[in-house]
């Protein structure tokens, strides 16, 4: 949904998570101080899909771990469904099934015999009854898109992808509402990014599930996100639909990003003088359809 | 001669199951033949699990041949008493920035290999301060590597192997865990090092790397399924596809565009010619 009605749809909703001056220092007092995040606010929605994008240090990591309240910010806080997850006797182990967090290279903590055992693991450790652990398990396991054959196998006789899926899984299994995912797809390969990210679409559009993307890679939060939030030097510097973002091309080159290669071709034909709406392709195949409407195909 | 002569390369490595039993054997690279010449800038895109670590580790004798040969300079790798040699010819950089420095301090990391090769103290400073200019990291040569960002750290990962003074250097995914600007600090670097005549060979995942190579090689299931120029490779995009990669999004979109009937020539690997062509189909179709 790229429309400009967005905003106007989106305020009419409840937020599922709101970020309110999020203040987050390293070695606070010391010489080194580090202003990870600083004063950052934001809301987001049941059923969004957001891209938080920046260099390393830009703080993005540091806000996904806030956002489940891993990291306790200096100031400012995070409200989840309208309460305060800082006050004191909230149940934050609680918060951490509703705001699942898969860390980078989540295959590494992968530690039982079998996938389905790993799997089973977090929802027994909120709580879950064993028979609803594993029904939960089950059910995720086929929704990643692992192999029948594979439940009983042990994690580290799969692929790298396929390890990716199950530790996603894992986190899946707790049935979280906002699912945070940092840089899951490094290290795979361009099929197995597209699979992880297709997968992790399909959260968004079958259960409405609400998806903070971290990544480095502008293509893909092109591709997949409905909105970008950029992060540079612990704030946040734009946040916003992707064309609205990917329109400021030279404040992202000089913060060490990019817009994807597509936007800037079209900006280029724009300038050019062919009749293209730089602003409606971001993809491949939107940019293929914006210039055979320019050729009159 | 060619500095690197791969011939009828078979690596196989047996599973285990839990007990030690053996539960079959996997041939991860499979037949493979490839010959690299004195500063040439050679890439090898794959798949995971396409085989083309287990290559790359071959070429410093990380590991050693099941069938067939390789020879760096003329050295059998399998020979033990020049192993260490062919270790100071061909230098390795690998993904993890945070696996590859010991030092406490960025310029006694750098001067590690060269102390450990017996090299005399003045030379080695010599040797420390030269790489880390190459690499664009001598100002940092006081700082601890561990605040140093992931490009930064894999620059200095890089200075380490320039100070054993390697003919070749391979880099395996070297750029796997960084974020764009970390990636073409290294892409820029190892690019600058092939032009001052070292010998590359680029494993990665990421295609917009490679399209100044002056070769890919293109391993699926342990052999060598392509190889040619990037414009050659990068023109045969379904069957990159069908090997689960994929072309720079540049050419991509140069191939749609061709698919859905426009005038574009394959393996279109820049924005200036994409522009370029679309631009020419413009005035022909519309004058």
């Amino acid at each position: 949904m790229r429309n400009e009605d967005k905003k106007t749809i989106e305020d009419s909703r409840i937020p599922l998570l709101v970020a309110d001056h999020l203040v987050y220092e390293y070695e606070t007092g010391s010489a080194n101080t580090v202003r990870a995040l600083d004063d950052v606010s934001f809301t987001i929605y049941p059923g969004e899909f957001i891209g938080l994008i920046g260099h390393t240090g830009s703080g993005k990591s540091t806000l996904a771990e806030t956002l489940n309240a891993l990291l306790t910010p200096k100031s400012g806080s995070i409200y989840f469904k309208g309460e305060d997850v800082f006050t004191k006797g909230y149940d934050r182990k609680k918060l951490r099934s509703h705001v699942g967090l898969v860390f980078q290279y989540p295959e590494h903590q992968l530690f039982e015999e079998t996938v389905f055992k790993d799997v089973c693991y977090g929802p027994k450790n909120i709580g879950m009854s064993r028979k609803q652990a594993e029904l939960t398990a089950y059910e995720t396991i086929k929704k990643v898109g692992l192999p029948d054959e594979c439940f009983y196998h042990s994690p580290f006789d799969l692929s790298g992808g396929q390890r990716r899926r199950v530790a996603i899984a894992g986190v899946l299994a707790m049935k979280p509402e906002l699912l945070v995912l940092d840089e899951p797809t490094a290290g795979l390969d361009p099929k197995g990014r597209e699979e992880i990210l297709d997968m992790i679409a399909g959260l968004k559009n079958e259960d409405n599930m609400s998806i903070v993307l971290v990544s480095h890679s502008m293509e893909d939060v092109a591709r997949y996100a409905d909105r970008i939030m950029v992060m540079d030097k612990g704030k946040k510097l734009f946040d916003d639909v992707p064309s609205e973002v990917f329109a400021h091309a030279d404040e992202l080159e000089k913060i060490g990003l990019a817009a994807p290669a597509v936007v800037s071709v079209m900006h280029r034909l724009k300038e050019a003088g062919i009749p293209v709406d730089d602003r409606m392709a971001l993809t491949t195949d939107e940019a293929v359809s914006e210039i055979m409407k320019a050729f009159g195909v | 001669m060619s500095l690197i002569d791969i011939d009828k390369l078979t690596f196989e490595y047996i599973r285990r199951d839990e007990e030690g039993g053996v539960e079959g054997i996997t041939t991860a690279v499979d037949d493979v033949s490839l010959k690299v010449h004195a500063g040439e800038f050679i890439a090898i895109l794959g798949a995971n699990g396409s085989g083309k670590s287990t290559l790359a580790k071959h070429i410093n004798a990380m590991l050693l041949p099941t069938e067939g040969q390789v020879t760096v300079e003329g050295m059998d790798t399998t020979d033990e008493g020049l192993q260490l040699k062919i270790r100071k010819t061909a230098g390795m950089v690998f993904q993890n920035p945070d696996n590859q420095i010991i030092g406490q301090v960025v310029e006694e990391d750098v001067g590690f290999g060269p102390e450990n090769l017996g090299v005399p103290t003045e030379k080695i400073i010599e040797r420390v301060k030269k790489s880390l200019k190459a690499v664009g990291m001598y100002e940092y040569r006081k700082k601890d590597p561990g605040r140093l960002s992931g490009g930064q750290k894999q620059r200095v990962s890089i200075a380490s192997v320039i100070a054993m003074h390697p003919k070749c250097i391979v880099f395996d995914e070297p750029t796997a865990m960084l974020d764009p600007g970390g990636r073409k600090e290294v892409i820029e670097t190892a690019k600058q090092l092939n032009k001052e005549g070292i010998t590359i060979i680029l494993i990665t995942h990421y295609m917009e790397e490679v399209t100044e190579a002056d070769k890919v090689f293109v391993m699926s299931k342990g052999k060598v399924a392509m190889t040619g120029t990037p414009r050659e490779v990068f023109s045969r995009v379904p069957e990159l596809k069908e090997l689960r990669l994929t072309v720079p999004e540049v050419t991509d979109l140069a191939w749609k565009l061709k698919e859905a009937g426009l005038d574009i020539p394959d393996g279109i690997l820049t924005e200036d010619e994409l522009v370029r062509s679309i631009k020419k189909e413009y005035s022909i179709r519309k004058n």
